[in-house]
């Protein structure tokens, strides 16, 4: 009864409870205040404590190690949204992707012609994607704080080891956050009120530091079972990528453009070593055993996002790239790809194989297949314009452009969640990665070496590419890049890095240096007034 | 429950009490007895309360009007006879010692404001005492046609009290708003109060199985567990009247009483009414020839590949009609009522089977209810007893609440291709069978959908009060009242195979439990001394406690090899899902006090104080305080105003302060739980994790409303023209509001206690007494409202976002906009001026200036543009009504009476979302039908569906909703040993007036973003069906 009891209390539950029946016939004075009592709320029960049944308040969880692991779990389940909103963001207004307008359907008011197009604000339609991904990823880095308090308070055998995942994981979503929202607000511990933003450059230390501590205690490898979990080698892949692109990471985005920071081409040098030498890592010898169902097998991968194949566990990248008739479940006939990226591939480059295009079929059944109109379904690489009047597509037909398919289909998906992981981090990138860096450190020679270990194994006959000057290189590489992690999430770093993202594409007009980040979308701005827009918004 | 048990306790201590007290010698006693009739039509009229004044003894009338009061202390006595709407005249009688005196009484008709007594909170109260505003509804009048619940009683008959079905399917859930929603993120919805005992409304079965993962409709209405011919009187407590219901009175708290037993003979009443429900208002897509013409010329055109043309069938499918059929509603009621002058009866069953007005759903109750009453100790002890047991059955129809891309029932209507037949022949088994399209799931034969996938609920619900009343000394009663409210409800799913929507998972199968427990304990007690002639005063204090649990469990399997079992063989399922179990426990504790004070019958005063705690907030918030004020002065008694043409002229005002505590159990707390997206996958297994599930909130309070009301009621011409003018104000603060947290946060969105919304309105009631002759009666009601709805602050926020576009390419696509300054329901979005030469749509270009923080600077109209940006966004609409109003006509003549509602709003916008995205030629190369409108719109065939001003449409209507003509029998003649009966025809929702293109432009679905309220949007809903309907009643 009652944390807090109202004014009116002068007989205690005691009395009532011990005296009241014997009493009550000897003294009717009693009994008459007792009829009286209920209304006037002597005995009134007062107690409004919550006690919830199916939620656990987290002072009683995080005391074993299996609820430590649950929690931990949670904090990992976030990384699958990589795949969603930072996905489509970071893909679709970089060259690779492009979403158009299909007669009546994908006009979604027409974000993805803003995100093609490059021309997003802080409150227009693209910005619900802006905010799925920033809400998305400062979930996970919350649930890593909420993790790392809890875990605080407890003692277990492998309290260093999870501690040091939950700070890598917690980097990781702080990198991504970085690279499309620049200087975001660097919080290690759950808060309740609105925090102060941070340079570019105090989030890139940040990442650094904490990767550099983290590191250490994370296990080299994990067993099979445990697969996915954070290692020496993702702490390793994420310190090389942001070192690759410190000048970028590190600087300052005004109106006018990028004020580079450091570059840290050493560093990039020496962290993707340290995953090359481990032991621990080689390259699949089948290129496409990296995005097959049972790709968690492969020996090239570091950092994965891992699925399932069950609900709500699963990859569904097919269903944004496939015709409705192409595959079960329907799938939704949106993402494609632009002529100028698919024709950059060589035609002997087995990587080429993840376009579709010219006639389609049924990629379960193998059957040739229709549109919805009953005409041939064939994938053409241009967009034509259903109106003849607008540039470029704004609306084109279901059956334009080339698709990627780069993770096949899971035979035994249920539903659209297909089991196959998304690689954040491989092997092949870090030697890429180690190139780049290579070439800018003035070592061209070795770093076309590595290129052409990359390319070794996706050519029936060898192309391996010819020496070249340092300037020239750093064209081969971003080929390079484009051709071996199309669709993987990179290309608009790649881009940037080298200054390409803003230059005009096909159906996009050399746009603003200040677009290189992304802005802040207008409802976290006023969710936290102390936010200040990106520059140039 | 340590309460429970101590309140037994004290019902027994109170008993005892009350035994052991010295009780007056038993005098010499006789009985009275009578009959009351209406005074103009001279029928007999049925619970009319008859008392002898100045002792505790009375009774209520029988069907047939008569009654017998016995035991009363023999020497002259006064009889008085009350009942709502009439004049309670008294008469003398002198009764001798077991001598049968007669009193017969005939009443005047009159109307609300000289209504004698109102059921108000914790009680009755006179209505010329009455400071506060309510509206009341006499249920007999109001229980016409065919009425399924108590929420369709009080349409279009009390000013300010919005209701709007959330769609026509039977048994369908109801919007109520009474003056306007005041939340933008809590609920909206009135407390219900039945019988004293406040319910816990919420949907009694679980949530359904959206259609390929888009929302199920919503739920079906709460308040079916109780019969309408049940009902005795319904009052709204629209202001300050409310506030003694503290934290729950904010939407303000509608009180209901049901008819109880009389003392005397025992009286029987028989009704049966059966009726027809048809579609009355259709929407216009191409029929198959039509179909088939327009394929030809887009061939021709090149606009459409040959092979289309090629494609379609010989059939000419109406599909709406295919889906649709001429429905029956039955509906049987058996009351009987009785007792001795110490203790009455009522008993009443009833059986309701209502068919939708499409294939394959509906609406079944089964209900029997018992009020019993016992007045004991020479009538100072007054037990009652009221018990409900109902049992629901819904067989729910697979249709969508927001739409989406594939859809349900509704959605397939429009768009499947009308050259295909509804079934076919399979060539070797000679089977029929439904036709679908092969090899794809998204287009699905609508007949098929609705008659394939089964999903049906059971809901058996109890609801239980008892009270005993003591008058502890004279002018002092106390009274203890407990009331349980239970439900259990089942709910099962079954997707078959056979069906494209069940293909996908190769059966679907799913079975979900709910439950509810809530208990209330009331104690008050009552203190109205006798202080002379021109004083009138009573003091009511009291307490109460609400506990409420609820449970919900749900299992679902997929992948089975034969439909046979549908929902019923889980174990046969090759996947089972992750189980779902939940538990929540709300409490809820309340003292309150109320003083009324009257002189000499003309100034009146009430004053209410209520301290209310909740679980559900924040640690440090869980207690309140609310106050009201009120009073009245009867301007035409004290001489104010000269009398002029008023009979009656009262002038009254209050201020209160109520809270409005919706919000769901835990609300405050950081919580972990294991749900979907907690879950990981290490290895190639998946692993069970724990996330906070909300943001905490130790801070989170009520939403606070105060509310100013001021009113003039008034008479006229003898009180044959009666009403009241009402001007009140309501300004809510610290919103419930869920808002973007600052991040990181483990949830984007939080509830927090910002912002305010102002409500101002007025109120307008008249009620006539047009003609009054023998034979002839007639009576006539209007009421009106304008009603204003004011975002006032968002806590800094420019806006949100809110009302979901739906439909094939419109993901996220917002429709409307809560902006500070404007109200709630405030359209948002782009200006369509024309469609251009090559067939896309236009709209107004601006160009806008901003300053650092986004705020519009500037604004420049320049041109026209084919592709819409942000800048180009405005208002575009509001979803607001600009007036509204009801009027209803009720006439005897002779045997026969007729009786009519008409309700109307002016001057809303609505949102036709349905012709948005089907209302375009566009689908055709989809394979999809469309409107027919769009034939003529000029807009090319390969134009995308863009949200604008175009699809913002008037929704001003005038709806007929009921008409009906009865006619009595009052000659024994006729009826063998029946002494009355009444045949009726009545026709619900006759007539709908309106240039709004949609089934219907009173739309309620619940498109919210983030649970932020949103207004008038149309997406294809249940149609209201067109329903006449015959009845008998007999009384013997």
């Amino acid at each position: 009864m009652s944390l807090s009891r109202p004014p009116l209390t002068p007989i205690g539950p005691e009395l009532m409870r011990n005296s009241m029946w014997k009493k009550s016939i000897k003294n009717a004075g009693l009994i008459t205040l007792l009829a009286l009592s209920p209304a006037l709320g002597f005995v009134a029960c007062t107690d409004l404590t919550e006690s919830p049944t199916s939620a656990i308040a987290p002072e009683n969880f995080y005391r074993t190690e299996a609820e430590v692991i649950g929690g931990l779990a949670s904090v990992y389940a976030q990384l699958r949204q990589v795949t969603e909103a930072y996905y489509n963001v970071t893909e679709v207004s970089s060259d690779e992707y492009i979403v158009p307008t299909r007669g009546t359907d994908w006009y979604d008011g027409g974000k993805w012609l803003e995100l093609d197009r490059q021309t997003w604000g802080p409150d227009s339609q693209s910005s619900g994607e802006l905010n799925g991904a920033w809400s998305a990823l400062f979930g996970g880095v919350a649930r890593a704080n909420g993790a790392l308090e809890a875990v605080e308070k407890v003692n277990f055998p492998s309290k260093p080891a999870v501690q040091a995942e939950l700070r890598t994981l917690r980097a990781f979503y702080y990198f991504l956050l970085q690279d499309l929202f620049g200087g975001v607000p660097i919080v290690e511990k759950t808060i309740l009120v609105a925090p102060d933003g941070n340079t570019r450059a105090q989030v890139f230390s940040f990442i650094e530091s904490e990767l550099n501590a983290a590191r250490p205690a994370l296990p080299e490898k994990w067993s099979a079972d445990m697969h996915g979990r954070m290692t020496k080698g993702a702490a390793d892949a994420i310190l090389a990528s942001l070192y690759l692109n410190a000048r970028v990471f590190s600087g300052t985005v005004t109106a006018t453009g990028l004020t580079p920071g450091a570059a840290k081409w050493q560093e990039a040098v020496d962290a993707s070593d340290r995953i090359i030498s481990s032991g621990t890592y080689s390259l699949a010898s089948n290129w496409q055993s990296n995005f097959t169902a049972s790709n968690h097998q492969s020996p090239e991968i570091i950092l994965p996002v891992k699925f399932l194949n069950a609900t709500d566990l699963g990859l569904n990248f097919l269903m944004r790239a496939l015709h409705y008739n192409q595959y079960s479940p329907t799938p939704w006939n949106g993402f494609a790809t632009i002529a100028e990226t698919y024709l950059a591939f060589d035609p002997q480059d087995q990587r080429r194989q993840i376009f579709l295009e010219g006639q389609q079929v049924n990629l379960v059944t193998g059957a040739p297949i229709n549109d919805n109109q009953g005409n041939p379904l064939v994938y053409t690489t241009d967009f034509p314009s259903r109106t003849g009047t607008a540039p470029g597509p704004d609306n084109t037909f279901d059956y334009a452009g080339v698709r990627i398919v780069k993770w096949p289909v899971d035979a035994a998906r249920v539903q659209q969640n297909a089991g196959n992981d998304f690689a954040y981090f491989r092997l092949a990138e870090i030697y890429l990665i180690k190139a780049e860096a290579l070439n800018e450190l003035g070592r061209t020679a070795e770093a076309l070496l590595l290129v052409n270990q990359i390319r070794a194994r996706v050519f029936a006959t060898p192309e391996p590419v010819p020496p070249t000057t340092q300037a020239g290189f750093r064209d081969v590489i971003l080929r390079e890049r484009l051709f071996e992690l199309t669709a993987e999430g990179k290309r608009r770093q790649d881009l940037i890095r080298h200054g390409k993202f803003l230059l005009p594409w096909y159906n996009k007009l050399q746009r603003e240096p200040y677009r290189i980040l992304m802005p802040i979308p207008q409802s976290q701005v006023e969710a936290n007034p102390k936010l200040a827009q990106n520059p140039g918004y | 429950m340590v309460v429970v048990r101590r309140l037994y306790l004290l019902i027994a201590g109170a008993l005892l009490w009350a035994v052991v007290t010295p009780v007056a010698a038993q005098a010499p006693s006789g009985t009275v007895s009578g009959r009351v009739v209406d005074s103009v039509s001279r029928l007999p009229l049925s619970d009319v309360s008859v008392v002898i004044e100045g002792t505790r003894l009375g009774t209520v009338t029988r069907e047939d009007g008569s009654f017998i009061i016995g035991g009363v202390p023999v020497g002259v006595q006064t009889v008085r006879a009350r009942r709502i709407g009439y004049a309670s005249p008294q008469v003398s009688v002198s009764v001798v010692p077991n001598g049968r005196v007669t009193a017969d009484f005939a009443l005047d008709r009159r109307v609300a404001i000289l209504e004698e007594v109102v059921t108000t909170g914790y009680g009755t109260q006179k209505r010329l005492a009455i400071t506060g505003s309510i509206a009341t509804i006499d249920a007999d009048a109001a229980n016409v046609g065919a009425i399924a619940n108590v929420d369709q009683m009080i349409q279009g008959r009390a000013a300010g009290v919005n209701i709007t079905q959330n769609s026509g399917e039977p048994g369908g859930g109801t919007q109520i708003r009474i003056r306007g929603g005041t939340s933008i993120s809590a609920s909206n919805d009135p407390l219900y109060v039945i019988d004293g005992v406040p319910i816990n409304n919420i949907p009694t079965e679980t949530a359904g199985v959206g259609i390929s993962g888009n929302e199920p409709p919503l739920p079906r209405n709460p308040m079916n567990l109780l019969n309408p011919a049940d009902i005795l009187s319904i009052s709204v407590l629209k202001d300050a009247a409310a506030a003694i219901y503290g934290t729950r009175a904010a939407n303000g708290v509608i009180v209901i009483e049901t008819k109880k037993g009389a003392g005397g003979g025992p009286s029987m009443e028989y009704e049966f009414s059966a009726g027809k429900a048809s579609l009355n208002r259709h929407l216009d897509v191409l029929s198959g020839p039509e179909y088939r013409s327009f394929i030809t010329a887009q061939v021709a055109a090149g606009n459409v590949g040959p092979s289309v043309l090629a494609g379609l069938d010989t059939a000419d499918t109406d599909w709406e009609r295919a889906i649709s059929r001429d429905a029956s509603v039955i509906n049987h009621n058996l009351s009987f009522a009785g007792g001795s002058p110490n203790t009455q009866y009522r008993a009443s069953l009833n059986h309701m089977n209502q068919q939708g007005v499409i294939l394959s759903n509906g609406f079944k109750r089964y209900q029997a209810r018992l009020n019993g009453s016992h007045q004991a100790i020479d009538g100072r002890l007054r037990l009652a007893l009221n018990l409900t047991g109902s049992h629901i059955k819904n067989d729910y129809l697979p249709f969508d609440n927001v739409g989406g891309f594939e859809g349900g029932v509704f959605i397939n209507t429009l768009i499947f291709n009308p050259t295909l037949p509804v079934t076919v022949t399979d060539a070797t088994t000679g089977a029929s069978e439904f036709y679908e399209i092969p090899n794809q799931r998204s287009l699905r034969n609508p007949v098929a959908l609705a008659e394939e996938i089964q999903d049906f609920g059971a809901t058996t619900r109890t609801l239980g009060n008892i009270s005993g009343d003591l008058d502890l000394f004279k002018g002092l009663t106390g009274r203890v009242a407990l009331g349980v409210d239970r439900f259990d409800s089942n709910r099962g799913t079954y997707f078959p195979r056979s069906n494209p929507v069940g293909e996908e998972f190769q059966g679907l199968a799913r079975q979900s439990n709910r439950n509810n427990t809530s208990k209330t304990i009331q104690t008050t007690l009552t203190f109205q001394p006798e202080i002379g002639p021109r004083h009138d005063f009573s003091l009511l204090g009291g307490y109460e406690f609400v506990e409420s649990d609820l449970a919900e469990f749900a299992a679902e399997a997929r992948g089975f090899v034969t439909d046979v079992l549908g929902f019923n063989g889980l174990s046969g399922g090759s996947t089972i899902q992750p189980l779902e179990s939940r538990t929540e426990e709300s409490r809820l504790v309340g003292f309150f006090s109320r003083a009324t004070y009257g002189f000499m019958e003309r100034y009146f005063l009430t004053g209410v104080l209520r301290r209310d705690g909740s679980s559900r907030f924040g640690e440090g918030n869980k207690w309140a305080v609310f106050p009201a004020i009120s009073g009245s002065v009867r301007l035409t008694q004290t001489g104010f105003v000269p009398t002029g043409p008023f009979s009656e002229l009262r002038l009254r005002a209050g201020w209160g302060k109520q809270g409005n505590p919706a919000i769901p159990p835990y609300a405050s707390l950081l919580l972990l739980a294991a749900d979907g997206g907690s879950r990981s996958v290490f290895g190639d297994r998946a692993v069970t994790g724990f996330s906070p599930t909300q943001n905490p909130n130790p801070n989170l309070k009520w939403e606070e409303t105060a509310q100013t009301n001021v009113a003039l009621d008034y008479g006229f011409m003898n009180n044959r023209f009666t009403g009241s003018l009402e001007y009140y104000i309501k300004n809510t603060r610290d919103l419930l509001l869920r808002v973007p947290v600052a991040q990181p946060a483990v949830v984007s969105t939080r509830l927090e206690n910002i912002g305010r919304t102002r409500n101002k309105g007025v109120e307008f009631a008249l009620d006539a007494q047009v003609m009054d002759r023998p034979n002839l009666n007639w009576t006539a009601g209007f009421v009106f409202d304008v009603q204003r709805n004011t975002a006032v602050d968002l806590g800094g926020r420019s806006f949100i976002s809110t009302g979901r576009v739906s439909g094939e390419g419109q993901s996220d696509s917002r429709a409307q906009r809560i902006i500070p300054g404007e109200p709630i329901g405030t359209f948002w979005g782009p200006e369509f001026v024309g469609v251009n030469a090559a067939g896309q749509q236009e709209f107004n270009n601006y160009t806008v200036t901003r300053d650092a923080q986004g705020r519009e600077l500037t604004r420049t109209l320049s041109g026209k543009t084919t592709s819409p940006d942000s800048d180009d966004d405005r208002i575009i609409g509001n979803a607001n009504p600009n007036f509204s109003f009801g009027l209803r006509s009720q006439a005897n003549f002779g045997s026969f009476d007729f009786s009519m509602l008409v309700n109307s709003q002016r001057g809303l916008d609505v949102f036709n979302n349905t012709a948005l995205v089907y209302a375009t030629k566009g689908n055709a190369t989809r394979s999809k039908n469309f409107l027919s409108s769009a034939l003529t719109d000029n807009v090319g065939i390969t134009e995308a569906q863009i949200y604008s001003s175009r699809w913002i449409e008037d929704g001003s209507f005038v709806r007929l909703q009921n008409i009906t003509v009865g006619y009595t029998f009052g000659s024994i003649r006729y009826l063998g040993a029946a002494r009355q009966a009444r045949v009726f025809l009545s026709g619900d929702n006759l007539l709908l007036m309106t240039d709004y293109s949609g089934y219907d432009p009173e739309v309620h679905t619940d498109a919210g973003i983030d649970a932020v309220a949103t207004r008038g949007i149309d997406y294809l809903h249940y149609p209201r069906p067109r329903t006449i309907t015959g009845g008998l009643r007999v009384a013997f």
